[in-house]
């Protein structure tokens, strides 16, 4: 990635510059990727012990022995903390996968074939697109009911239109190419197009908004299980963690600052890669004017 | 000219399109819930002629479509139905209620107005220089990041912890007078501002960094011009649609109602109503509020879209804005 620099003050530059943006990427990728190795590892090795049991006083402290802190019921917060990070995680990336894999269809026929193909699908992503994302999450909650299943859905609603509308933006863009219309004129046909053709070249587009994606899902997870239509008791999220932590706040803030900085720290790291993978992709000259 | 008049007219039909889908949507999707309209009102001992006599005053026993324009058409003559748990008029608790979601969005709009868009403007400017660029980076992500109900819970921990001039809830009615509204609101609309600004300023940020490697702008460096000249007369004119389009969809967002703002500092407002509706099976409310939300939506970007066509005629013609 080059960076164009013209100065107008009268200090001098170095042209070539590292961006230290490749710092703040490998401290988000270190972040993340130490949540999901921890709340992965829990679930094969229980050190963190049972979350659902009760082995302490209630709202104790911080201590030796809860390393966390206990919740109202007397159970372990590390280990509560833990199962939620998980099943926030588990949710909110099983859900982007259906997001993309929807996405990539309806954009890539929308991208490719144009027309009424495209009017439809766009008009569609626009109904969607309409709803305020927690308005949306919650008319399908109600509709599935509170729980996992209405989490999952309500991600990949949520997270649809944009995708769609992306990865139609950028097929439509390789599908004027030299190649497409070679391979179209040689007689492939529309699906190997579509896969072979056009998914390759519109990859990044995919891996970008897949994770901006993934930032949005563990939002509305969170959103949806904070106001009581997602994960339910005595499961836990991060989302219903939090909203846990604020109801004892003024008597155990531990219940809200733990699972609050997990939260933080995830959708932070993963919009910062986000940023970076979009950077690398699309590298753009940038010229200062101070 | 006719060009941008047929672009419009475009936009108006596609416009009315998607309101048409989303109220199917909506309309779909009251009547997939579990739980029959004849279940609320009746309870499940109701007899079976019950059921019958109150389906039929209802109109429940019509084909779908038919009790879909009848709906449409209520709702085209402002009636949002009754609710059915406290049996008054919908609309008229709405209208209630808007004000307090309206002052809301002003003041978080306000502060992301008077925040969002010089911090954007600033991290934009200076994005090639080695240092500020990735401060103002790494602060717009935060400010991103942090979901509204963790930053609001923080913000009511801290003040009930220790009182710092602003309380936390206390919300009378918006008839109060302006200083007791405006001591309330101030918390839930500053928190609300928080994403808003970090946003705005992200956008700001890209759009002024598109604009700085024109040719226009290294002319009128070479002419020797100063940069807040520069920013001022040829940044600004032309990075100001993708701003302006984020701003009309955060207003947009945040007027069809804050949901977990208010729900979190128990404010009257759409959002809130919203939520309560839900937790009671209200669908009649549940239905009449998103609706609304989706359509403040629809209209508003609407306008913007038209609005932004009379500013930058290109839109019309290639559909997109700039170069």
């Amino acid at each position: 990635m080059t960076t164009y620099s013209l100065p107008l003050s009268k200090r001098k530059r170095a042209v070539k510059t590292r961006p230290p943006r490749d710092a703040l990427f490998i401290a988000a990728a270190c972040a993340l990727g130490l949540i999901v190795l921890v709340a992965v590892a829990a679930a094969v090795i229980p050190f963190a012990g049972d979350p659902a049991r009760i082995v302490g006083p209630r709202l104790s402290p911080p201590s030796a022995a809860y390393p966390f802190g206990t919740d109202a019921l007397g159970r372990s917060v590390l280990a509560r903390l833990l199962e939620g990070t998980r099943t926030t995680l588990v949710l909110s990336t099983l859900a982007v996968v259906c997001t993309a894999v929807i996405s990539v269809i309806l954009g890539l026929v929308a991208g490719y074939a144009g027309g009424w193909a495209r009017e439809v699908i766009m008009r569609l992503s626009d109904v969607l697109y309409s709803f305020p994302s927690i308005v949306l999450a919650i008319l399908i909650a109600a509709v599935v009911g509170p729980g996992q299943a209405a989490v999952l859905s309500s991600i990949v609603l949520v997270t649809v239109p944009l995708m769609t509308r992306m990865v139609s933006a950028a097929a439509m863009s390789v599908a004027k190419r030299d190649f497409v219309t070679t391979a179209k004129i040689s007689g492939v046909s529309a699906p190997v197009i579509l896969f072979r053709h056009l998914l390759p070249n519109v990859s990044g587009t995919i891996a970008v908004q897949g994770t901006y994606a993934l930032s949005v899902g563990i939002l509305v997870e969170g959103g949806l299980s904070f106001l009581g239509y997602g994960v339910q008791p005595p499961r836990s999220s991060l989302g219903l963690l939090i909203q846990e932590g604020g109801s004892y706040m003024l008597q155990a803030p531990w219940l809200l600052f733990a699972p609050a900085a997990v939260l933080v720290v995830a959708i932070l790291s993963i919009n910062l890669i986000g940023d970076t993978m979009r950077d690398r992709l699309d590298p753009r000259e940038t010229r200062s004017l101070v | 000219m006719m060009q941008i008049l047929r672009w419009s007219a475009g936009r108006v039909m596609s416009a009315l399109i998607t309101l048409l889908g989303v109220s199917v949507l909506i309309f779909v999707a009251i009547r997939l819930m579990p739980g029959s309209y004849e279940d609320i009102i009746l309870g499940p001992l109701a007899s079976a002629e019950e059921r019958q006599l109150l389906a039929e005053a209802y109109g429940l026993d019509q084909p779908i479509f038919v009790q879909y324009f009848a709906w449409i058409g209520q709702v085209l003559t402002g009636e949002l139905g009754t609710s059915y748990v406290t049996q008054s008029s919908v609309s008229g608790e709405m209208l209630e209620r808007i004000p307090v979601t309206a002052t809301l969005t002003i003041m978080a709009m306000a502060v992301t107005l008077l925040a969002g868009v010089p911090l954007g403007i600033w991290t934009g400017v200076r994005s090639g220089a080695k240092q500020g660029g990735a401060v103002g980076r790494v602060v717009s992500s935060i400010g991103i990041s942090v979901p509204e109900f963790v930053l609001g819970s923080i913000v009511i921990f801290v003040f009930s912890q220790f009182s710092l001039g602003l309380k936390v809830g206390g919300f009378a009615s918006i008839g109060t007078g302006f200083w007791p509204t405006f001591q309330a609101l101030l918390l839930p609309a500053l928190v609300l501002s928080v994403f808003c600004v970090a946003a705005t300023a992200r956008t700001t940020r890209d759009a002024v960094m598109g604009v700085l490697v024109e040719p226009h702008i290294t002319a009128a460096v070479a002419r020797g011009e100063t940069a807040g000249h520069i920013v001022r007369h040829h940044v600004l004119r032309n990075a100001g649609i993708p701003i302006l389009t984020l701003l009309g969809t955060i207003t947009a967002y945040l007027l069809g109602g804050a949901v977990i703002i208010e729900t979190l500092f128990n404010l009257p407002g759409l959002g809130s109503f919203m939520v309560t509706g839900l937790g009671r099976r209200d669908f009649a409310v549940v239905q009449a509020t998103v609706l609304f939300a989706a359509a403040v939506f629809v209209v508003l970007s609407l306008v913007l879209d038209l609005i932004t066509s009379a500013l930058d005629p290109r839109v019309a013609v290639t559909g997109k804005a700039g170069s």
